[in-house]
């Protein structure tokens, strides 16, 4: 496109006052730009006198200087138009105020050596964002060829058959697989359930009977037992599944990528390439790789994870002293289940009446107060279930419960009240130490309970509140046909369940299309279970709909981006299929990437690994971003005696970016010595941009951008750890160039944590000043 | 402490508490507000929480020969700031009133003290023994002579006292048995429970406790410290100092019947005749304050107990006043037959003293003291 620009500067919210805007009107007119002031651009005049020029003038690549691009970006969009929004507002003028950064006097106008602080801010960012007009395109959508809406659904439980129907309900067709040989999953196997409805207070007969029913009598909807998905392969929109009978095997398996060991030889040296392909196809053998589609293969649009569950049987010694797995008596709450489900509560070692049960909540006899592994507030709940069972059997019944936790969400408090009020069943706190044989009953001993220091009760049976194992850990259960493998990328989060952010992602996995909901994603009711399995059917049609569109799904919906690769230079060094954290990239047997675009979540995470720099976003790439940090002035002293230090910094446009805004809205001052550049993930942030600063003098360079590790808050999982792993990396560079590594560094910012800015920054510039000026300034 | 509590919940023992009043008893989730909040709950080992635990888990042992219960004064402050309406001050009068029977024997005769169906037998025992007696003795005159309405013309004082020495030796019998149970069993279960340094239980000691705690259950210094229902105090100060009152009245009647050989009816500028009237009108005023203060509460529970027992009282005083009244009027038959009625609710309060609530005052007492001894 023919690029015609214009420069447009609002003057109000008091940037007007705190700029020299003649000044500030400079820095286009040198560059033979035509450029507009207005005192209320966002408002109804400002907007026409764009909407004017672009009419009159055909201007279509527009730089915008006035406030944070996260406010008015509806107001100043212009359709077939590049937009650039400079901000003046919050990260010039309101973090660095007149009264702190003075203006200069009409004396010190002429005065070479003042330096004007804030009017050298402002005039960077807009450099900035005139030569990233320069170097950025209107993006055009990647749209599939065919377009599968279909929605696939794994496991006919509960969940499955929820989300089934939600999903029927919405218009669209949807196939349930299912392995065993009819649906109902764990949800046909129990006596009763817990209330769906207020008041909340009693069991109900399972729900699962009447959902059967009903999703068998949806025309849109296809039923397939005794099946398993054997791969999926393909993308989003287009997903190729091959299903085939539990046990089978088929050429179209799924192959799995080499352990580590396999990778090397007898001495531990790394195989070469075509020895590495020989492995792997010894390894796979019988089984078409990942890259050759099934003809006989189903096409689907998006897949719901709906996979379940496994009762757990814990072993060790972490139950030992509960007497599991040797006195008979003890049982898991699923044995529990499976035998009130036949009748009244016997117990398994004499079929003797059970009328005094004691269920235990939590391994307890350590220190560690935890629940069972795998455990959750549904726990709590069927141990409360349970032991109604024992009171709808027996007048004269009593359970007991011992728990550390009592989790009862929602309004199943309600359950919990009217649990309490009977009068045979007992709740307390308390660490259960022991449990023993004594005769004909079992000795529960505990401690630290309600009751007192060391208590003990007498039971006929012991039940174990043990926990909800996700299908995903003892099987890929998916089978993508992915290079990163058939499994959800186990990144040592999140104890094999196939969450990528529990909190802020609910229902995404680590792979776009493909949603998880259930038992798989977290322990829980069969009501929650219904609850998410309408969420995974909306995130699965938001999906569809988004492929169909050409544009990101999540979480930079609507993104009509997508990475752009300049093969002729790539040395097929494997990183970008390596680190993409969804498997976006699957690469053939030379090993050159190829990019399933609706895979990618547009995070740039490929353009920030790729040495070679030949991967690229249409509004966003190296030499866009390159070129921006090229533009910053950094004086020298040829420029003033004492020239001011210049530092970069390389924000995430997710949480750090919002962060400094409201720090300006707060109006929290700090450094103006201070560039920032928003990047789309510090993931995305080449390590050329740092080199290409520090040569050209700049004397610190800062990436600020979301928490990583366990309670990681990056929006693409790996981004801000993959970019602290570079950055570390970066130092040897450094080194070499005789540049303190202290130049470099990575910040941690919540999207909250606005009110540590300041100290962050300040603290870098000062700890980058006391190391002197780069020595590099100038050249 | 015992190294191993071995807990036996009694399904039944929850039960009777519900039905005695308790019936939020269930819905406590240990919160501990009430102990927080009661103004006269001790530091260590406070109550009424470890109180609530029990009862609901059933644990009758750790209850009834628990002193702490008589501690309580059910002022409802515990009940008022309970966020989940367990109610503690009711639990624990539902408790008490359990206890009051576990120590009163014939056991039957506690049960039926707390079950209104049983009322009108209550009731009819004394007219039946008081007839029947009357009659065998000749004690009892339906056609009384003399312009002097003078009572023990109807009903002789010879037949009151045939009747009611032999009724108060056999109350201070059950109440003793009880009392030597309940002192030893409170002990027994403050040490268990590390709620004393005493180890011993000494007579000596614990009634040198006794007469220690007499002033503070005069001024009701303990009951006043409750905040929620204050006004309480103040009808219950009354009704205690008219029974007092009453008491002495009657002794003093007993003693110059029988020694100085006068008899009734007093004139009414004997100072004597002046405690029994202002006794008397304050019995009656307190306990119908007590009526209007349990009626105005609504959210306390008040079950049957509490209304025989005020019923009783009201009746009580009642009854004597206008027994007094028409004597003084002149209406003779009206006089004869109050005075009848009279003496059937003073044989009820009397007689069933160690079955109803009324018998707090003696556990309490000892309960008090014993605080005072084991240094509660």
């Amino acid at each position: 496109m023919d690029k015609k620009y214009g420069v447009y500067i609002c003057t109000g919210c008091g940037i007007g006052d705190a700029l020299d805007i003649d000044k500030l009107c400079e820095v286009p007119k040198e560059e033979g730009l035509s450029v507009k002031t207005h005192p209320f651009l966002c408002g109804k005049e400002g907007i026409e006198l764009i909407k004017k020029d672009i009419a009159d003038e055909s201007v279509n690549s527009m730089v915008i200087a006035g406030c944070s691009s996260r406010i008015n970006f509806d107001v100043f969009k212009f359709d077939g138009c590049i937009v650039d929004r400079v901000n003046l507002r919050e990260q010039v003028i309101w973090s660095h105020p007149r009264s702190e950064y003075p203006a200069p006097t009409e004396e010190q106008k002429d005065d070479e050596e003042f330096v004007d602080h804030v009017q050298m801010l402002a005039a960077d960012y807009l450099k900035m964002g005139m030569v990233k007009l320069e170097k950025i395109d209107l993006p055009e959508p990647y749209k599939l060829e065919t377009i599968s809406k279909k929605i696939l659904v794994i496991g006919g439980g509960i969940t499955g058959i929820s989300s089934a129907i939600d999903a029927a309900k919405a218009g669209y067709d949807v196939t349930i697989v299912e392995k065993e040989s009819s649906l109902g999953g764990y949800a046909a196997k129990i006596r009763k359930q817990l209330p769906l409805k207020y008041p909340y207070e009693n069991l109900i007969p399972p729900v699962i009977d009447a959902k059967i029913k009903e999703v068998e009598a949806y025309p849109n909807i296809t039923i397939k037992t005794n099946a398993i998905v054997a791969r999926i392969a393909g993308e989003p929109g287009e997903f190729t599944v091959t299903f085939k009978k539990p046990g089978e095997k088929i050429e179209f398996d799924v192959p799995f990528p080499l352990p580590d060991e396999m990778k090397v030889d007898e001495n531990g040296k790394e195989l070469d390439v075509e020895k590495l392909a020989e492995v792997y196809a010894e390894y796979n053998k019988g089984k078409n790789d990942i890259l050759t589609l099934d003809p006989n293969g189903e096409l689907f649009g998006a897949v719901v994870l709906a996979a379940g569950w496994r009762p757990d049987k814990p072993e060790g010694d972490k139950v030992a002293h509960l007497g599991f797995g040797k006195l008979v008596d003890v049982v898991t709450n699923h044995q529990f289940e499976e035998i009130a489900a036949k009748g009244k509560v016997i117990r398994p070692s004499d079929g003797k009446e059970a009328k005094s049960v004691v269920f235990i909540q939590s391994p307890g006899k350590s220190d560690d107060d935890s629940d069972f592994d795998y455990c959750g507030s549904v726990t709590s709940l069927v141990s409360l279930k349970q032991a109604k069972y024992v009171r709808e059997d027996y007048d004269d019944g009593k359970a007991y419960v011992f728990y550390q936790h009592m989790r009862t969400p929602g309004l199943q408090e309600n359950f919990y009240k009217s649990i309490q009020q009977d009068e045979g069943i007992f709740l307390t706190k308390g660490n259960v130490v022991n449990v023993s044989q004594n005769g004909d009953d079992l000795i529960v001993e505990a401690d630290n309970t309600l009751l007192g220091e060391k208590v003990q009760v007498k039971a006929d049976m012991v039940v174990l509140a043990t926990g909800m194992v996700p299908a995903t850990v003892d099987d890929s259960v998916v089978n993508l046909a992915y290079r990163q493998g058939p499994a959800f990328r186990d990144i040592g989060l999140f104890n094999g369940y196939c969450d990528s952010n529990f909190i802020c992602f609910p229902y995404e996995t680590q792979r776009t299309g493909i949603y998880a909901a259930g038992g798989v994603r977290r322990s829980m009711t069969i009501e929650e279970s219904m609850e998410d399995a309408t969420g995974a059917a909306l995130k699965a049609i938001q999906c569809i709909e988004s492929v169909n569109r050409g544009v990101a799904v999540h979480p930079r919906s609507g993104d009509m981006t997508f990475p752009d690769f300049f093969f002729q230079r790539c040395t097929q060094c494997k990183r970008c299929t390596e680190e993409c954290p969804f498997g976006a990239l699957d690469d053939d047997e030379k090993g050159t990437p190829r990019l399933n675009p609706t895979r990618c979540r547009r995070c740039g995470t490929c353009m920030g690994a790729c040495p070679e720099r030949i991967i690229g976003f249409a509004d966003y790439n190296i030499d866009s971003i390159g070129s921006m940090v090229k533009s910053i002035g950094v004086p020298s002293e040829d420029d003033f005696d004492e020239p001011p230090f210049r530092f970069l910094g390389l924000v995430c446009e997710n949480d750090a970016y919002p962060a400094l805004d409201i720090a300006g809205l707060n109006r929290l001052t700090y450094s103006a010595d201070v560039r920032f550049i928003p990047v789309r993930c510090l993931g995305s942030v080449n390590v050329i941009w740092i080199k290409d600063a520090l040569s050209q003098g700049m004397d610190g360079i800062f990436l600020l951008g979301c928490k990583h590790g366990d309670d990681y808050q990056c929006h693409f999982v790996k981004g801000s750890e993959l970019a602290d792993i570079r950055m570390k990396k970066i130092g040897d560079a450094l080194a070499s160039l005789a540049l303190e590594e202290e130049r470099v560094a990575q910040f941690q910012v919540a999207i909250d944590e606005y009110d540590k800015i300041p100290e962050i920054i300040n603290t870098f510039v000062k700890s980058v000043e006391e190391l002197g000026p780069n020595p590099f300034k100038g050249f | 402490m015992a190294d191993k509590y071995l807990i036996e919940p009694d399904l039944n023992f929850v039960k009777k508490i519900v039905g005695l009043g308790g019936d939020t008893l269930k819905k406590c989730f240990q919160c501990a507000t009430c102990s927080v909040v009661c103004p006269i709950s001790p530091d260590n080992k406070p109550f009424p929480r470890k109180e609530m635990i029990a009862a609901s888990w059933g644990l009758k042992d750790k209850l009834v020969t628990n002193a702490d219960i008589w501690l309580c004064h059910q002022c409802g402050d515990c009940s008022t700031m309970c966020p989940r309406g367990a109610r503690p001050g009711d639990v624990l009068g539902a408790i008490r009133s359990y206890a009051i029977s576990e120590y009163a024997t014939p056991k039957w005769l506690g049960e039926a003290v707390n079950d209104p169906k049983k009322l009108p037998m209550l009731l009819g025992i004394p007219v039946v023994i008081f007839i029947v007696l009357g009659l065998i003795t000749g004690l009892l005159d339906f056609s009384p002579e003399g312009d002097k309405i003078a009572h023990s013309s109807f009903f002789s004082s010879w037949l009151v006292d045939l009747i009611f020495v032999p009724l108060a030796a056999w109350v201070a019998v059950v109440f003793g048995m009880g009392i030597k149970r309940f002192v030893n069993d409170i002990h027994n279960n403050a040490v268990l429970e590390g709620k004393t340094d005493k180890t011993k239980l000494e007579i000596c000691g614990f009634l040198k406790a006794l007469v220690k705690v007499l002033p503070t259950i005069l001024k009701h210094s303990k009951f006043s410290e409750c905040g929620e229902n204050k006004d309480r105090a103040t009808a219950h100060l009354m009704v205690f100092y008219s029974f007092l009152g009453l008491f002495i009245v009657t002794n003093i009647f007993f003693v110059v019947l029988y020694v100085f050989q006068i008899h009734g009816p007093y004139s009414q500028m004997n100072p004597v005749k002046w405690l029994a009237n202002i006794s008397g009108v304050a019995l009656i005023i307190g306990s119908a304050l007590m009526i209007k203060n349990r009626l105005a509460k609504t959210d306390q529970t008040s079950s049957y107990k509490d209304w025989y027992l005020l019923g009783l009282v009201l009746g009580l005083g009642l009854s004597g006043m206008l027994t007094e009244m028409t004597r003084l009027a002149g209406f003779a038959g009206a006089s004869y037959f109050l005075y009848f009625v009279h003496l059937v609710f003073v044989f009820n309060l009397f007689a069933f003293l160690p079955f109803s609530k009324l018998a707090h005052f003696v556990y309490r007492t000892i309960a008090m003291a014993y605080a005072e001894y084991g240094n509660r």
